[in-house]
């Protein structure tokens, strides 16, 4: 039998050790008026065609455009809203890595879509379904100051709002599956009731497109089975850096899917095969079909080959490609 | 121990790293692709050190720093050192900047003293102490990946065993100031016990001044407790948030020495004398001038050199003024 497998999202811009980094390079050369917008374009596309080529080589059913466009998870939406300015370097949650903090200054409003053109992209460039992404209200509002509503709940259903347009104008750009980030839902159980409020804000206008809330970095102890009453078909969970997740899903609803983060996204050391082919027996034994495999969280924590040889390894476990 | 410093206090200093100019950015790409030797590189980097050293002794800068013209970035410098450690594929760290992060691939150890030839280089130029610098065994951890430990304790301890190492042979070179950085520090706070542990073992036979960097964290819920980790001064930023951490400070008094940072470092704009010195006023409500070291909010290598020497200039006009004013 095999099992579908997934990506989290992100995954590493530069080449395999030894090639050229077109992308570095190209964003240096524009910084010192040498190269041009369409230039850039030009090397963020051709990333993007390599790494969905990469995934799809690998054996990943369901891939993503590696968000090669993007510095971060926030940035290219609160950019493109009325009512944001972006701040200073702020760490992206635990890790050695960090984003721009987007700061509310005034009323949020959508002026049009932020992702689409990226997804349409990807779109016609993959042979498999890509998935669409984008930051999960809650997230989105932990990750960024409100010096506007200055009222949690406002400003996070106020981001709901506008990502609920997004949302639609990704399914109609032919996205079958949309998965919304909340890592930070990890650390915020008084939000969970919040996050269902504003989430239903967020898919109220979708058709018949999967949803996912993706959360990463940690376990869901916290907010316990109650997680997987938010109105969406399926949940991420990272088994990795949330060890504690397995008891949670002795109670996974049957209804729903589990995307499944089994390979360890921020460390080189590339799983025993064995061992990771046993905890799949059980998380299939707890769910049943409804299980998806993925890495723990993005891949951009990593070196190219290596997240290259981490997927490659998961193709392996799901049985799809060398079997 | 005593800092046996001149002066009322609000000793100027910098956290570390000053911009490379760009004959040393050149000659390290060219040493890359291998055009020049390392002797060649190194005559440059000597320069470089010499040149910043007498930058900062012209401005009369309390406490120098070698500014770390041979360093690349502050993980690698001491894994490529390390046995144990090897030097990784590059991972993006923000925007366009990448780094190459360090594999544990076995135990780390150190066969040779690695910062002291500099360290007794900088201090041959100046009359001035120079600061040793060192990166701190939880943030060398964090910032690796990790193939051989079994846990992260394992490894952080051992990392500790090889920093306290180095700094004991610095201490004997004659280094009165010993900065040992964990930027990472306030990443998690349920390792902040570990951070405390490491930099026990660190710190414990030495009897220079001891201080650390932090940055980029979760710092309310990391205050007071990281007065816990056993250093005589902890360097933080200010500027970058309007010196919001003040006001923690008055709930739980800081009671360590301090190195303030007043400048930011992630922006082109050059901070006015009046605005750095307004907030060393405002800092003085809560510390008291003679537990004061003040320098920008990180190191500087993210400038131009012309943007560093301009900001380091204010901080030390700035630093005047206030001074005359106690």
């Amino acid at each position: 039998m095999t099992i579908e497998t997934t990506v989290v999202g992100s995954y590493p811009k530069p080449p395999a050790e030894g090639t050229t980094f077109r992308l570095r390079k190209t964003l240096h050369a524009l910084e010192r008026g040498d190269a041009t917008p369409d230039d850039l374009e030009d090397a963020r596309n051709e990333l993007v065609r390599e790494v969905i080529a990469e995934q799809e080589a690998a054996g990943v059913d369901i891939v993503s455009d590696g968000q090669a466009r993007w510095d971060d998870l926030v940035t290219p939406f609160a950019r493109n809203m009325a009512g944001f300015e972006i701040g200073g370097l702020l760490r992206w949650f635990d890790n050695n890595v960090y984003y721009r903090r987007p700061i509310c200054t005034g009323a949020l409003e959508w002026r049009g879509p932020s992702s689409v053109e990226a997804f349409s992209y990807a779109h016609s460039v993959a042979s498999r379904p890509v998935k669409a992404i984008i930051p999960g209200p809650v997230t989105f509002a932990h990750l960024s100051v409100d010096e506007h509503y200055k009222d949690h709940e406002k400003f996070v259903l106020a981001l709901a709002s506008v990502l609920a347009q997004e949302a639609f104008e990704l399914e109609a750009a032919g996205a079958t599956i949309i998965q919304f980030d909340e890592p930070a839902l990890l650390g915020a159980p008084e939000d969970l009731d919040l996050a269902r409020r504003a989430l239903e804000v967020v898919v109220a206008d979708l058709g018949s497109a999967e949803t996912v809330v993706a959360t990463y970095f940690g376990d869901a102890k916290r907010l316990g089975t109650e997680l997987f009453r938010l109105p969406v078909n399926g949940f991420h969970l990272d088994l990795v850096a949330g060890p504690e997740n397995l008891e949670l899903i002795r109670e996974f609803p049957s209804d729903r899917r589990l995307q499944a983060g089994i390979l360890d996204a921020r460390n080189t050391r590339l799983e025993d095969e064995g061992v990771l082919a046993g905890q799949t027996d059980r998380l299939t034994e707890a769910v049943g079909d409804n299980l998806r495999l993925a890495p723990s969280c993005g891949l951009e924590f990593l070196p190219r080959e290596k997240a290259r040889a981490k997927l490659e390894l998961l193709g392996r476990i799901s049985g799809r490609v060398g079997a | 121990m005593t800092i046996d410093l001149d002066g009322p206090g609000l000793w100027t200093t910098s956290v570390g790293s000053l911009p490379k100019p760009d004959y040393i950015t050149k000659a390290r790409s060219r040493f890359a692709r291998g055009e020049i030797d390392r002797d060649e590189l190194l005559q440059l980097e000597r320069q470089a050190t010499r040149e910043w050293v007498e930058f900062q002794d012209s401005i009369g800068t309390d406490v120098i720093v070698d500014g770390e013209q041979y360093r690349g970035d502050m993980v690698a410098f001491f894994a490529e050192e390390l046995p144990g450690l090897e030097i990784g594929g590059l991972v993006r760290s923000y925007g366009n900047r990448y780094y190459r992060k360090p594999i544990a691939t076995s135990e780390v150890v150190r066969d040779k003293p690695i910062t002291v030839e500099w360290w007794e280089y900088a201090q041959s130029l100046t009359e001035k102490p120079v600061k040793g610098m060192l990166t701190g065994p939880y943030t060398i951890c964090d910032w690796s990946f990790n193939e051989h430990y079994d846990s992260r304790r394992d490894f952080v301890l051992d990392l500790a065993k090889v920093i306290r190492d180095e700094a004991l042979d610095l201490e004997r070179a004659g280094a009165r100031f010993i900065q040992i950085d964990e930027p990472a520090a306030s990443t998690r706070m349920d390792e902040l016990d570990l951070v405390i542990e490491a930099m026990q073992v660190v710190t414990e036979p030495l009897t220079a001044h001891t201080i650390t960097h932090i940055c980029y964290g979760d710092f309310h819920n990391a205050y007071p407790k990281m007065l816990d980790i056993p250093v005589d001064q902890i360097d933080l930023e200010f500027a970058n948030s309007d010196f919001s951490l003040l006001e923690t400070f008055g709930d739980d008094a800081f009671t360590k020495y301090i190195g303030l940072g007043v400048v930011d470092v992630h922006t082109h704009a050059l901070e006015q004398v009046d605005e750095i010195a307004d907030g060393i006023r405002r800092s003085l409500k809560y510390l008291s001038p003679d537990k004061v070291f003040v320098d920008p909010d990180c190191g500087l290598k993210t400038r131009t050199v012309d943007e560093a020497k301009a900001k380091l200039i204010n901080v030390k006009k700035a630093v005047d003024v206030v001074r005359a004013e106690l």
